[in-house]
């Protein structure tokens, strides 16, 4: 049967291959924030596919079916790496088996191989939580990071596309001198809340916290991935009222439950982040997904 | 990694400029300011490079401060040890306590195995899984798994559950195709692939234990091919000894085939589905009951349990001829063709789009059976022993459909119902069936507690009301879970 069988594989490939008229590349972004660097840079020339939507907790996603057929299809996949995908995405390489986007490709972008990565740990251990062996993955809330990227993913869909890779080069061109624009911007603004303390659920914010200059006096979360305790939670209440704090940061993934109690008790206010493009109806782009994160912590700074 | 920021750089900083005074010459015609506008974007772009030109001395610095003294745990880079390549390893503890109404349990028409046995009453400790996984070099992949069976008064059982290579994309085959070979838990249905420790129940469900023994994980080899398409379509099929249940006694080691052919896409954002079909075929050659060489010793207990029964429940002349048809195909070995066919359908579904906040997920498998051939029974009669023979040409068939519900982080619920059709032409009434309740704990991806309650009613005189007590829990590397 093997005999047989091995013809009739192929004669069934033969027949659903593509015809290879598409010239276009395939990015397969593994979040949101990628897809939208993706269609920055790639424009009309490429086709982007998210894995996830704004909504949803990228640590957390099923290796779906149409994920595997995405994968498969891909000429690139770009994804913030660092663990972050480590629960899926090996699935979806494996089972797609597509050889341009394997590890050491030039389809294979993950975004913290390419900037200073944070809270790399000292120690790893499950008790400490669903860590992170190599640091914090969440590393596009930092306009370097993007602006960084942008230049890593234009020179890897030449590489993919060399027929396009003029066009690429002209869009990231664009790109840079809005973004550098926007970037000097959001400096200004950030200079306004440095030292704002705030409380973070999950470990999403040490970016943004970063460069804003941010004040994080507590996490809701004391073990990455494990939902906040109660007698956890009974010691924030002290703490954040010795310290006082201007918000609670919540991503649109993050369970509200934790925070509404603090909150509750301390009377500091919730305010959710987009986190990511399309966190938020608002956020539709990178540029927004700035200005509405900077805007939401204004608020809550001039509430405060 | 560094050439190509190199390269992007250069790229950057030349378009950049093109860029900016093509945009400096539109805009002076039309606006007066244009020249300032130029002269302020212009700085941006110094103040820009002149930051990423800072970070980027930082850490070539701090990259020469590493290469120089690795002794700072911070800035130490990994020594090349020589565990540095260990495969990764992976272990899974299982415990149990179980409560049992019934004394016996056993599936008239069925063949059980040790896999799928009830589990012992009380204390106990399930199977017990040690893996090993890693890259064997830029081509393939290998893993080993060892099964640790302890069975209550009986040495520890050491099973080689997996031991496989398989092909990475890197060497070079069709785009999408894979090739593993060894002992592994092949493509058929749902179940089969996964470990049972991934289950959401404390057993496999009836079809499985009936005509797989839990799982077919005979040697063999396995091609798929993941299609180029929109929607996820995988074709694949493989070559296997024939020495696992379905099949047992194998004289050449050629002697079982599979194809498979299924396909998944997305229901809106946030639920997926997926179905499949299989079929595996081969033959037997004096398969034993249960087909793990477990087969003689279950075949003179049962033995004994059922002439007990019969004179305990005087049952009618019909009955005991019904029975001991039934016996050839529980405890007798068998010789001929089979050919197993399913069918699985799954779907998943997370209201919020996290599915491990909420998620909804509903499961159905079901199984077909085609015997062709001949049953061996050994009877003893009067102190001698004589051989009996049944030639069947039978159909059996089992399903089953689960539902599992998580309404928070970290507990799940969920119901079975599992059902069998005994082979046609076993003079057996009563179609077995299995009713099933959990609700689970789980703490993290890692540790899990698990409460099922069971009703079975697998041989028509008997139920069963069982109750299971389960923790599962891995610690060291952790596969990635399949959809």
């Amino acid at each position: 049967m093997p005999k047989r069988l091995a013809p009739a594989l192929v004669a069934g490939l033969a027949a659903v291959a593509p015809s290879g008229a598409a010239a276009d590349a395939r990015v397969f972004a593994c979040e949101p924030e990628w897809a939208a660097l993706a269609g920055e840079i790639g424009g009309d020339n490429v086709t982007v596919y998210s894995a996830t939507h704004g909504r949803q907790d990228a640590h957390y996603i099923r290796a779906r079916p149409s994920l595997i057929a995405q994968v498969r299809r891909a000429d690139i996949v770009f994804c913030s790496g660092a663990e972050l995908e480590v629960g899926w995405l090996p699935v979806l390489m494996e089972r797609g088996a597509r050889q341009v986007v394997q590890p050491g490709q030039p389809g294979h972008l993950m975004a913290a191989d390419h900037v200073e990565v944070m809270e790399r740990p000292e120690r790893i251990d499950r008790s400490l939580g669903d860590i992170h062996p190599s640091g914090n993955p969440h590393v596009h809330l930092d306009p370097l990071n993007i602006a960084r990227l942008a230049v890593e993913l234009a020179g890897r869909l030449a590489r993919v596309d060399p027929g396009n890779a003029a066009a690429y080069r002209a869009r990231l061109a664009d790109f840079e001198a809005r973004w550098a624009v926007a970037t000097k911007r959001w400096r200004v603004r950030a200079e306004g809340l440095r030292g704002m303390k705030v409380v973070v659920h999950h470990a999403a914010w040490v970016y943004l916290i970063g460069w804003t200059g941010l004040d994080r006096v507590a996490r809701l979360e004391r073990i990455s991935g494990v939902p906040p305790t109660a007698s956890h939670l009974q010691g924030l209440v002290q703490r954040v009222r010795t310290t006082g704090a201007a918000a609670i940061l919540l991503a649109p993934h993050d369970p509200g439950d934790a925070a509404d109690w603090l909150s509750q008790r301390t009377g500091v206010p919730v305010i959710e982040l987009p986190f990511t493009v399309g966190g938020q109806d608002e956020a539709g782009d990178l540029f927004a997904l700035y200005d509405v994160t900077l805007a939401l912590l204004e608020k809550a700074r001039d509430r405060s | 990694m560094r050439k190509g920021t190199g390269m992007g750089r250069l790229a950057l900083s030349a378009l950049l400029g093109a860029m900016l005074s093509a945009e400096a010459a539109a805009q002076s015609s039309s606006a007066p300011s244009a020249a300032a506008l130029a002269a302020e974007i212009d700085s941006l772009k110094r103040d820009y490079e002149a930051r990423l030109k800072a970070l980027e001395s930082q850490l070539s610095s701090l990259k020469a401060q590493t290469k120089g003294a690795a002794s700072k745990p911070a800035a130490s880079a990994r020594p090349a040890q020589d565990n540095a390549f260990n495969p990764a390893i992976g272990i899974v503890l299982d415990g149990k306590y179980a409560s049992f109404s019934a004394e016996e349990s056993s599936i008239p028409g069925f063949a059980i195995g040790h896999e799928s046995e009830r589990a012992p009453e009380g204390l106990s400790l399930g199977h017990s899984e040690v893996t090993f996984s890693g890259n064997i070099d830029d081509k393939f992949r290998g893993g080993l798994t060892l099964g640790l069976g302890a069975h209550p008064g009986e040495a520890t059982e050491v099973e080689l559950e997996e031991a496989y290579v398989q092909t990475l994309p890197g060497v070079g085959l069709m785009e999408g195709m894979r090739v593993k070979a060894g002992r592994a838990l092949w493509t058929f249905g749902y179940l089969n692939e996964q470990h049972a420790h991934g289950d959401d129940f404390a057993d496999r469900p009836l079809p499985y234990r009936a005509f797989l023994d839990n799982a077919f994980n005979d040697d063999g080899v396995e091609v798929s091919v993941v299609l180029p398409t929109e929607v996820y379509a995988e074709l694949g099929g493989g070559l296997f000894r024939g020495d696992d249940t379905p099949f047992g006694g194998s004289d050449n080691g050629l002697r079982a085939r599979s194809l498979y052919a299924r396909v998944g896409w997305d229901m809106g954002r946030d639920a997926a589905v997926r179905v499949g079909g299989y079929l595996l075929d081969g033959k037997s050659r004096s398969r034993g009951g249960g087909g793990d060489g477990h087969g003689h010793e279950e075949a003179e207990h049962e033995d004994e349990h059922e002439e007990e029964e019969e004179h305990a429940n005087g049952d009618e002349d019909e009955d005991e001829h019904g029975d001991e048809l039934a016996a050839f195909f529980s405890n007798g070995s068998f010789t001929g063709n089979s050919r197993l066919f399913g069918i699985d359908f799954r779907f998943a579904m997370a209201p919020t789009g996290n599915a491990r906040q909420s998620e909804l997920i509903f499961q159905a498998e079901y199984f077909w059976r085609k015997e062709d051939g001949t049953y061996m029974l050994v009877e003893e009669e009067g102190g001698e022993e004589h051989i009996e023979e049944f030639k069947t040409d039978s159909i059996a068939h089992g399903w089953y459909v689960q539902g599992v519900y998580k309404p928070v982080p970290s507990w799940r619920i969920g119901a079975r119902y599992a059902r069998l059709s005994p082979p046609d032409d076993a003079g057996i009434e009563h179609d077995p069936y299995a009713f099933g309740m959990m609700v689970d704990w789980s703490n993290s991806e890692f540790g899990r507690v698990r409460l099922q309650y069971n009703h079975e009613a697998l041989d028509g005189h008997e139920k069963d009301n069982q109750i299971v007590l389960q923790y599962v829990m891995s610690l060291g590397a952790h596969a990635a879970h399949s959809f």
